[in-house]
């Protein structure tokens, strides 16, 4: 990770009608860190996430994006919107591949649409992500024929066929069955280990630990606490992270302290 | 129609909403009588062929626009959500994403309706139109078995109906069978 901030967040509020969602939340992104974000459900992670690349608007504050600016309360134009969506790539929970499009149409139709790019060479480049994660015989297969870990690997190579700088991450692994969360976390680690710069909002605690620079904990309409992952994951300083932590690595409630359970990450 | 419904421009949204609104919620024959007689009163004559393309037509207009309408709005938000984060224009987004998706769901709503248009031609007769109710009509005028007659025009609107049902469903199903 480099000094160059590629992502910066100054005071944004965010607000359903009148309900505030979250207030006055500032953060860095640098170029080549991977930030994860956890927190309770409903705290706002995903409105967080979604406010980077513009899916929410939000209310207050500046959110800088590669150098294009989004202010609270204003919108964008729309080639504003295009540079943005062209350099943040985003992977969603539920995958969202289009369901009448075979795997690679999915893939090549931004590159084409957006980038204008020949087919063939849009083409080259989606056989080539998709035989990162091998799945480069299921080209030509509809995405409900695919497992959901399968989906989720089109789905960030569909991201990627972009070019982004900078990749969004809602959950990528929370609608899985168990046995196929780690393919996709491996294509993740993968991802982070070539310098992508990664917002990844998870519940896979261990994960976290192991592939994030920067924990970011949500609580309580803000930031409860941010910093190196391995500190704030271990030895959290504030009672909301540490009450937070206390109850996702213990769920049933055995009185262990959360280091006792997050200490299985091997070193990077 | 459906677009215009659901279109941003105020006015544009506002007139499509009222005329379906309206349209819809009278019955296809008083409209065809509409049509037919009062156009003709406020000086608007039609023979009763164009009448009843007029008055089939725009309750049909407005039924298909629904049926537009329910299938668009019923695309996940996740597709769109997906299309736009990936740079697609607002014009891509519904050409490539929103409407071959919408198409799915509107196939089957869509030959039910074209079922109930068949179904609903033999109204005109009312306006005066040889359709297959007038021409049963005046044969049992001739023959002065109009139980009979009325019977075979049922027949064959039966068998109409149900040819192009066949037809219909069988499209559906390769629509369906390249989906999944
Ligand atoms: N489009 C929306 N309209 C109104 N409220 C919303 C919308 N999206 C999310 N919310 C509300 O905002 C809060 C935060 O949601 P979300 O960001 O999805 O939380 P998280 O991802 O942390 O679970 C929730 O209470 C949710 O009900
Ligand atoms: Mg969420």
């Amino acid at each position: 990770m480099s000094n160059e901030v590629v992502v910066k967040v100054r005071g944004v509020t965010k607000r359903f009608g009148d309900r505030v969602i979250f207030e006055n939340i500032s953060l860095d992104v640098h170029k080549s860190e991977v930030v994860a974000i956890i927190g309770p459900s409903g705290v706002g992670k995903s409105t967080f996430i979604r406010c980077i690349n513009h899916l929410h608007s939000f209310d207050e504050g500046t959110i800088d994006v590669q150098g294009f600016r989004l202010v609270g309360g204003q919108s964008p134009s729309k080639a504003e919107l295009q540079a943005l969506h062209n350099s943040v790539g985003m992977v969603f929970q539920t995958f969202n591949l289009f369901p009448h499009l075979t795997v690679l149409d999915n893939i090549v139709l931004a590159p084409m649409q957006v980038k204008k790019q020949a087919r063939q060479q849009a083409i080259d480049r989606a056989m080539h992500l998709l035989a990162m994660v091998g799945l480069q015989n299921r080209a030509n297969t509809f995405p409900k024929r695919l497992s959901g870990g399968e989906q989720q690997r089109v789905a960030i190579c569909r991201a990627l066929a972009m070019e982004p700088e900078i990749m969004l991450f809602d959950e990528p692994t929370s609608m899985l069955d168990p046995e196929l969360v780690g393919d996709v976390l491996e294509f993740i680690q993968r991802l982070a280990r070539t310098g992508m710069t990664m917002v990844l909002v998870t519940h896979e605690m261990m994960f976290a630990k192991e592939v994030a620079d920067t924990v970011v904990v949500m609580a309580d309409h803000g930031i409860a606490e941010m910093g190196p992952a391995r500190e704030v994951l271990e030895s959290p300083r504030t009672e909301r992270a540490r009450s937070f932590l206390r109850r996702v690595l213990n769920p049933v409630g055995s009185p262990r302290e959360p280091n006792l359970v997050a200490n299985g990450g091997d070193d990077r | 129609m459906a677009l215009g419904r659901m279109s941003r421009i105020r006015p544009l949204s506002t007139v499509s909403t009222v005329f379906i609104e309206v349209v819809r919620s009278i019955p296809v024959l008083v409209i065809l009588f509409l049509v037919y007689y009062s156009l003709g009163q406020i000086g608007i004559k039609l023979t009763g062929m164009a009448a009843a393309i007029v008055g089939l037509g725009a309750f049909y207009a407005t039924l298909y626009a629904e049926v537009f309408r329910a299938g668009i709005l019923g695309v996940d938000n996740g597709q769109r959500e997906a299309a736009i984060a990936l740079g697609l224009s607002h014009r891509d987004v519904l050409r490539k994403i929103i409407l071959p998706e919408a198409f799915f769901s509107i196939l089957p709503n869509a030959t039910n309706q074209l079922s109930n248009l068949i179904k609903d031609t033999s109204l005109v007769f009312t306006i005066g139109v040889a359709d297959l109710m007038f021409q049963a009509q005046s044969a049992s005028a001739v023959t002065f078995e109009p139980m009979d007659m009325f019977l075979l025009a049922g027949v064959i609107y039966f068998l109409f109906y149900l040819i192009l049902s066949k037809v219909l469903a069988r499209w559906e199903l390769n629509v369906q069978r390249s989906r999944s």
